[in-house]
Parts: C-alpha cells; structure tokens; sequence
C-alpha cells in the first residue's frame, strides 16, 4: 500500500490525572537531594508501619485492637507479638532471634519499635489535620474579614501561645486523663494558634489580589471567597509548615510518653519506652533507651528535611 | 567639571556579536544574539523592544552582573578600549572602575531605606574616592542642584521614603553620576513614574548627557520615551537587534517590518482621531529557545517570503548610519503598508439617536478613614481625619459609550471605580444605574444589579486565580448569573474564548501557561460572560506590551460593538485613552477639573492640568511639536488638599490671572460650559484658556 496512515488528529491536551499530579510532585522532590533524603527516612517508617503485621488485610484486628489478646494479628515485619514475653530472656542486648535485643519483661525490642512506628504516624498527622482545620478556619476568617473579629480571634490564640506547649499538654492530659484521642487533643489545641498565625498572614496577602476582588464584585460569598478563592493559594506554605508540625506532633507525642502522659502501658509508645530503658542504662542495658531515641530521632529528622526539601524546590518555581 | 578629553572618534563603548545565554534545567537560554552597537561620548543610544526581546540581558552582560547562570558565549564588550570579556571580577573592577553607572527602574530597590541620602551619596565619594566628609558633601549637594532637586540641603537630611518617587530617581542619577562615568546605563528608569513626573526625570536626562559629556544607554519598552531623549535608536526583536538608526530617521522611515509594525501600535497624540486607530502585530514573541528557523520575525511579518523562513538575515547597512536586518528592506514601504482584515478593529459606529442616560453620578465622595499615631486613636478617641480619594465628582454616562477617565496616581480614579462596583463603601453623594442605587457594598447587592455591573482589572498576573484552569474561570459567572442552561455551560465558554480570540484549547489551560495578554483576555471574558451593560476598566492595557495592548484594546472595542455595553475606562496617559473614549474626564486629587467629549479633551480650552498632561505624554514622533509645560512638585496629600482650586499649588497657568491667582487660593472654581457638554473647573476665563496654543502641533 502506498497510502501513509495520518497521524490520529490533535487532542487537546489531558486534564492531569491524580497519579499525574503524584508523579509531578514526586519528580520535583527527586531533584532535591535534602527532599530524597527525608523521603528515604520517613518512607522507612511508613513501610513498616504498614507492613508490621497482617492486620492490613485483616479488618477485625484494627475494631478489637491487638493489646488485650482477643484478636490476634501475625506479626509480619515486626516478626514477634509487641506483648509477648519470652521467659528468661529479659533485658538481652541484639542478637539473631531479637534484633533490637529485649526489654525487662523479655518483650521483643524491634516488635515494640515496628508497632511504635503505627502509634505514632497515625496520631500525629492527625492531630496536625486536625489542627490544621481549627487553625485554617479561624485564620481565614480572622485575615478576610479584618477589624474586630481580627482582634479579638488573635488576641485569644496570642493568649493561647502564651503558655509554654509543653504546659498546655500536662495540663490538657492532667485534666482529662491519658489516652490517644486527648493526646491528639492536646497536640491540636496547642498547634492551632500557630496555624492560625500562618494562615492569616497569607490571607491578608492574597486577599488584595485582583481575582479576589473580581470575585466580590460577582457577588460570591464570603466561605466561598475564603475556602475556594484563598485557600488553594495559600497551600504551598501550609503544606510545607503542616509536615514541620507534623514532626514536632511525633516529637510531643515522645516526651508525652516519655513523661507517662502518653499511651497507657503496655502500649508499645516510643515515648514510654524510652523511659521505661533509662532506668537499666547504668545496668549496662542502654538498648531500650537507645532504639526508642533513635526512632523518634531519625523520623523527626526525615520530616523535616522532607519539608526543607519542598519548600526549597517550591520557592524555586514561585 | 572636568572631563578627561578623550579622542572624540573612539567610542566609549563598542559591543561586537555579543550573545548571552541563560542555563537553565533544559539546557542553554539563548537570550541575545550576535547583538552589535556601539556609543560615542555625549550619545544616548536608545534600546527598544517588547518585555522579552533581551534589551535588559545586554544591559546586565555590559555592567557584568548576569547572575549566576547568565554567560557571556561569545562576543566583544571594548570599554575605552579594553575588553571586558573573558577577565576575572578582580580584573573588571579595575578596568571598570567606577566608569560605568547604572540606574534601574525602581528608585526605592537603589537606595537603603535605613539610610538618609546624604549619608548614602558621600559614602559614594568617601569609600571609592578617598575624599573627606565635608568634600565629599560639598559635592553631593552640588550634584542633587544639577538634577534639579528642589531643596537639596534638606533631601540630604531625609530618608528615602520621605521624598516622592521622582525624586528618589533623581537621587539615584546623582549618584551615578558622582563618579562621573563614561557610560550611564538605564534600565526602565521612568516606568514607575508619573507621565508628569516622567516628563521632568527625561528632560534631566537629556541635559545630563549635554552637560556631562556622557555615554548613555537607554533601554525602554516606551518607543515615546526614547523618542524624546536618544539621539539614536536600536530595536531589538526576541534578542537580535533588528534596526539601528538615527532617531528622526527611524521615525520618519522605519525599514524593519518589526519597527513598522511598533509604530503602527502606539497611539500617537499627534494624529487626529481617526489616525489614531491602533493595529496590533499578530502572533507574539517567540520563546529564545523556539526560535524560527530563518528570520526571526518572519512568523509575524506581513512581507515574509519563502527565502525569509530559510535565511537568518544579518544586520546590514542600507544607508549612511541606517542598519537593518531584512532581507527585503528595500521593497517594503511603510506608507503603502495596509492593515490586513483580520486586525482592523470593528469601531462602534456613531449613532445619530440620542442614547439614554444609563449612569447618573451625582456629587459622589468616598472617604477612607486615616488613622494617626496617637494612642487616642488605638482606643477610637483620636481625630478623625479622612482620605478625601474622591470628593464630589459628578458626571453621566449615556448607554453604549465610553468615558474615558484620566489622572495622576492617587487622583482617585481607581477608588471612584471601585465604590461604583461596590469594592469600597460610599460615603456620600450618590449613584443610579438602571435605575438602581449603587449605595450598598457588593456583597449586600441584588444579583441583578450585579450581573450588569462588571469590572476588567489593571494587573493580568493577578486577574486570573492561579489555582484553577481558564474554563473553570470563566464558567464560574455563567453558573453563578445563570446565564445559560447548565448544559450549554461549556458551549457558552468556548464561544467566549473565540470571541477574545483564544483557542478552544486554551479551556484547560492554567493561567501560568498564559502570556500577559492572553491572562488580560481571559479576565475580559470573565467580565463580559455575564452580558453586563455596564463595563469598569481598570488600566487593562497598562501592564502589556504595546503590540499586545493594541490588541486588547481593539478587542474591547469589539465587544462593546456587538453586546452595547457602556465602558468606563481608566488610564494614566492620554493617548491611549483617545480613541477609546467618547467622553474624557480628568480627574486631580478626587475631584473632575475637566469633561468632555474627547475630541474637545485634545484642543483649546484646556484645563490648564490637562494642558500639562498633555504636554506630558511622550510622543512616539520626534518630528512633532510638543509645548514644555512642567508641573512643579507633587500632588499633595488628600488628607489635607489645597484650599480653593486643588491644582493651585502646580498651576502653570495661575499667572493669567489678576495679583497672580490670589483667587485661586481662596474660591472653589466654577463650572465654566465650553458647549457640547464640555465643562472646565477653572478661574481662568474660557477665553483666555481658548487662546492658549495647542500643546501638540504636528510639523507641516
């Protein structure tokens, strides 16, 4: 045939998928090697926080919780029960069978990390969302309205950040008693003020730009002005600050357990771990202590270069 | 002062085949090629283009400050004759010395705002120079008389932000011009000024370079501003020079398609009305690393034959000291050049019924509340003191004609828009549009009322959300005024994108994927998606090219033909708003001194701030006659204006009066009717202002 096929016509070009904009955010974190770095880091505890146990695929254990005993989880990537004791082999340094070594009542130290890990990528990421709506909320509303409101909003959360965080946790946890949901209470009333500040300050920025005003004068209201005309806008800097918040949540989460204001016992927190081994590290058994640091340590870390990386790369292409 | 008496045939600066590229993630910019000029002693070349065309890259390769990604690739820089390329920073320093001064365009990013002047300026002379403390200030006060400063002792006691913008910029050129260098380079540096206060800074330039002897290079987007102070003129076109002439000549007879095309696109206050009709050049500049193959403005070119898209031309001499770089500069004639159908602009033909009134301003004023520094004030029990932005302006607009406003920054004809849409509260006086008062906020009004009220903003970066796609943007008023069925929603946007001639593709565009241009059509089809009777422009076209600006205004034309729609258009410079307008009003310090028909706006009787504006605006024709009218000073605060005559404090024109104006201080003027609805604000009797000569002649 001597007939050429054409090409098929031109197409518009395709709305960028979700996975598209995915892909986009991650080659941009690819060319920062800070960004790489922290991702590696936080990724490392992400994938083992998911992989533990079985219970990814196994619904019940995340309704019944595997702490009491009723349902049990087979360990994966944790390799043992976070609970179970092996008997004689209390406080051993690592080995093959007990990587990380045991801790006092012979329980296995990487199970106890590994399952740490979960507590802790869960409650603080949400308790910076949570923040993250209170504060965001009350910013908008404080930078788009002005005046008064401004005032008087701000002048309660300046009073608010005026306590010292660590105050506002012992006494939000002292006053409601220790448990998950009022940790990340504690973590999203002291966080909010912050968030507010930041939001705010953007707000009064962008609201003197001209789209905002093309859409008063279309007579929008004022949520729809602040939650689809600004807010989109104002991203770039809130994500960037939510995953700083994010790593100070993991570390008030360790000093809250540090402090026995975290999870109860027997509950693996990295917090109450590290306090628990502080006792046997002149015992010549500083494991405990160690692991546990560590952990909170290098997330924190790759939490944090995660958000320098970004931030660097975003202001690049502002 | 002295000067070295250098051989007067050697120029101060000679670039030959500069090219300066950018790296970038995808490889090499080249964002100047093969550039050549050179300046003698006591000329001013004048660099000229659209934003993008390079005339800042070779400003920066001469002064060595490309930044870290910026490189020479290849060429010659011979400064006083030594080469400035290829040598170490420690090396240009010493070559360099302090010969070579640079003036950027925005005075305030110059001088440190924690700094008084004084200080600034002798640490010029002191640090560089080794000269003493009181030398050193000696001269400095000296330098800040021949720029004209008004009371330079005193500015050399203040810091930056109490002096006003002209004058910052005078700051900055006496500074340059402390070392007394061989070359001055400029930057833009009137574009952030006020045309009146523009006039002045150019005027000091031009006796700059009569007096000091100097080398200076200009670089402008404004083709009138480098009209009125280069001695020659190079046009530079997406990083090649394209023309270089002398400045009568390349006015007079352009040869380059580009600069023909240039010309064709800047109003011009010299022609009549109908002369000033503006044709944009089609396309845009293309991006330096998608360049076309041959010429580079071949895509553009109306002239463009088959050998222009395979043949790069060089610039090439076609007569005495003209250069250009068309291959077929001979064969085109700018005067027999006819616009092609598609960009002549569809104007509104004139209607002999006399429209209804469909706005009726009446005494409107729009106060903002100042507050002072005293802690009274923090608890609500200081004086109050008002910004008096606007402050009693009447005027009518009848339905499908335009009122063209003018003014000064900070004459209060933002704010006056501003309070007609219901952006700022009115404070008194009042509005009727169709029959509705425009007393309430936006946010409190009637949908119907906001529908046939809509706004075109000035700033094309800002217009559009970042956020969403243009289809997004623009369906937003056609859901929200429901004004077609949500099924035809996106019919509706597409027809509205061909209608400011975008593309259909562009529904899914995001605005940073847009050129300014195209940002500013998509704000003008978001305000016209609606079918508003009533249009409000806040200075659409100021912030874009001027090929592009022509092209932004035709359209506005356009669309005001088909749909009716009645326009207040805003603008700080009078030629543009010329053609546009069927009514112009002049507005200084929040009140209208004069309005009137737009013709009647051009010629006795002025208002005598009018008649300074007018002699204000430079004109892209050296061969035109513009009357040196300068006003003194700067506007003064509205929180406190003149008694009186607002303009008294300027007024050129006071003297015509009897004891000098005393008048002027004392009474409010009268209304004083010229006919055909053309009022004048002035103590001046009508026919003393119709005597005064026309600002602008034209030479026979």
């Amino acid at each position: 045939m001597a007939v050429i096929e054409q090409p098929a016509t031109l197409t518009a070009p395709a709305r960028p998928s979700v996975w598209g904009r995915i892909a986009a955010v991650l080659a941009l974190l690819g060319r920062s090697r800070v960004a790489i770095a922290g991702l590696i880091l936080v990724g490392f505890w992400v994938v083992l926080a998911i992989f533990a146990d079985d219970c990814i695929i196994r619904p019940a254990c995340w309704v019944g919780g595997g702490s009491d005993g009723t349902v049990v989880s087979t360990p994966w990537l944790a390799r043992y029960s976070p609970f179970e004791q092996f008997r004689g082999r209390n406080l051993e340094g690592p080995s093959a069978d007990h990587w990380l070594g045991t801790d006092r009542n012979g329980r296995d130290l990487w199970a106890r990390i590994v399952q740490g890990s979960r507590i802790i990528l869960v409650l603080a990421p949400i308790s910076v969302l949570i923040a993250l709506a209170i504060g965001g909320t009350l910013g908008l509303i404080a930078g788009y309205f002005g005046g008064q409101i401004d005032e008087l909003l701000m002048r309660v959360l300046d009073a608010l950040m005026a306590f010292p965080q660590i105050l506002l946790y012992l006494i939000i946890i002292a006053a409601l008693g220790p448990s998950a949901v009022n940790v990340v209470l504690a973590i999203t009333i002291a966080g909010a003020p912050g968030i507010a500040r930041l939001v705010r300050s953007l707000t009064l920025d962008i609201k003197t730009r001209d789209y905002v005003a093309a859409a008063q004068t279309r007579g929008e209201s004022p949520w729809y002005i602040m939650f689809v005309e600004i807010l989109p806008n104002a991203r770039g800097p809130i994500i960037i600050d939510a995953m700083l918040r994010v790593g100070y949540a993991v570390f008030a989460i360790g000093t809250l357990g540090f402090l026995g204001l975290g999870l109860p016992p027997p509950s693996p927190d990295w917090g109450s771990i590290v306090n628990t081994g502080r006792k046997f590290i002149q015992a010549g058994h500083p494991w405990d202590a160690l692991w546990a640091s560590l952990s909170i340590a290098s997330l924190v870390v790759g939490l944090n270069l995660l958000a320098d990386g970004l931030s660097e790369e975003l202001g690049r292409y502002r | 002062m002295e000067l070295p008496k250098g051989k007067h045939n050697e120029p101060v600066v000679r670039v030959q085949n500069l090219a300066i590229a950018y790296e970038t993630h995808g490889g090499d910019v080249n964002a100047v090629r093969d550039v050549s000029f050179e300046i003698h002693r006591g000329e001013t070349l004048g660099l000229v283009g659209e934003s993008g065309c390079g005339k800042s890259t070779v400003a920066y390769g001469l002064v060595n400050y490309l930044g870290r990604n910026g490189k020479i690739v290849h060429g010659e820089i011979i400064f006083q004759g030594e080469s400035l390329v290829g040598r170490s920073p420690e090396e240009l320093r010493r070559l360099r010395g302090d010969q070579i001064a640079m003036v950027y365009q925005d005075p305030m990013t110059s001088l440190n705002p924690v700094l008084r002047v004084g200080q600034q300026m002798t640490e010029v002379l002191t640090v560089h120079r080794g000269i003493s403390e009181d030398a050193a200030r000696a001269r400095c006060v000296e330098m800040l008389h021949r720029v004209y400063m008004p009371d330079p002792e005193a500015v050399m006691g203040r810091y930056p932000h109490q002096i006003s913008g002209g004058q910052q910029q005078r700051v900055v050129i006496a500074m340059a011009l402390l070392n007394n260098p061989a070359l001055l380079v400029m930057d833009e540096p009137t574009t952030a000024l006020d045309v009146t206060v523009e006039a002045a800074v150019l005027d000091l330039i031009a006796d700059l370079r009569r007096d000091f002897d100097t080398a200076i290079l200009f670089i402008s987007h404004n083709l009138g501003v480098v009209a009125r102070v280069s001695s020659r003129v190079g046009v530079m076109y997406a990083g090649e020079m394209v023309e270089q002439a002398p400045v009568r000549e390349i006015f007079a007879h352009p040869r380059h398609p580009y600069t023909q095309g240039l010309m064709r696109c800047v109003p011009r206050l010299g022609a009549d009305k109908a002369g000033s009709v503006l044709y944009p050049i089609r396309g845009r500049v293309p991006a330096p690393n998608h360049l076309p193959p041959g010429c580079v403005f071949e895509p553009r070119c109306d002239y463009a034959t088959e050998h222009c898209r395979q043949e790069r031309p060089a610039l090439r001499q076609i007569s005495n000291r003209h250069m250009v770089s068309c291959l077929r500069a001979e064969h085109i004639r700018a005067s027999e050049w006819r616009p092609t159908e598609d960009i002549i602009p569809l104007l509104p033909a004139a209607d002999a019924a006399e429209p209804e009134t469909i706005l009726n301003v009446d005494g409107l004023r729009t106060y903002y509340r100042q507050s002072g520094g005293s802690p009274l004030d923090l608890i609500g029990l200081g004086k109050k003191r008002y910004v008096r932005a606007v402050d009693g302006v009447s005027f009518t607009i009848p339905q499908g004609k335009t009122l063209g406003v003018v003014g000064e920054s900070g004459c209060g004809k933002s704010t006056l828009i501003k309070t007609l849409i219901g952006l700022e509260p009115m404070t008194g006086g009042e509005a009727q549009f169709l029959g509705f008062d425009l007393e309430k906020k936006a946010s409190q009004r009637d949908m119907g009322l906001i529908r046939e009220l809509q706004m075109v903003f000035q700033n094309p970066d800002a217009t559009m959300n970042p956020s969403y796609s243009v289809g997004t943007q623009i369906e937003r008023p056609l859901r929200r005024f429901k004004v077609v069925p949500t099924n035809q929603v996106h019919a509706e946007v597409v027809r509205l994108l061909r209608a400011v001639k975008l593309d259909e593709h562009y529904y899914d565009r995001r605005p940073r994927q847009l050129s300014g241009g195209e940002k500013q059509r998509v704000g003008i089809a978001r305000a016209f998606a609606g079918r508003p009777d009533l249009v409000l422009c806040d200075e659409p076209v100021s912030a874009l090219d001027v090929s592009v600006q022509a092209a932004v205004l035709n359209l506005l034309l356009e669309i005001q033909r088909e749909q009716g729609t009645t326009m207040i258009f805003i603008a700080h410079d009078l030629s543009v708003v010329r053609f546009f307008s069927d009514y112009v009003a002049v507005m200084y310090l929040g009140q209208i001194v004069e309005i009137g028909p737009a013709e009647a706006i051009y010629a006795p009787p002025y208002h005598p701030y009018t008649e300074s504006l007018l002699a204000a605006v430079p004109i892209p024709d050296p061969s035109v006659a513009q009357q040196h009218i300068r006003l003194e000073g700067s506007v003064p605060s509205p929180l406190n204006p003149p008694s009186g005559c607002r303009f008294h404090t300027r007024c050129p024109r006071r003297q015509l009066l009897p004891d000098g104006g005393a008048i002027c201080e004392r009474e409010v003027p009268p209304m004083q009717d010229a006919g055909d609805g053309h009022q004048i604000h002035c103590h001046i009797p009508l026919e003393t202002l119709h005597d005064l000569e026309p600002v602008v002649t034209i030479a026979a």
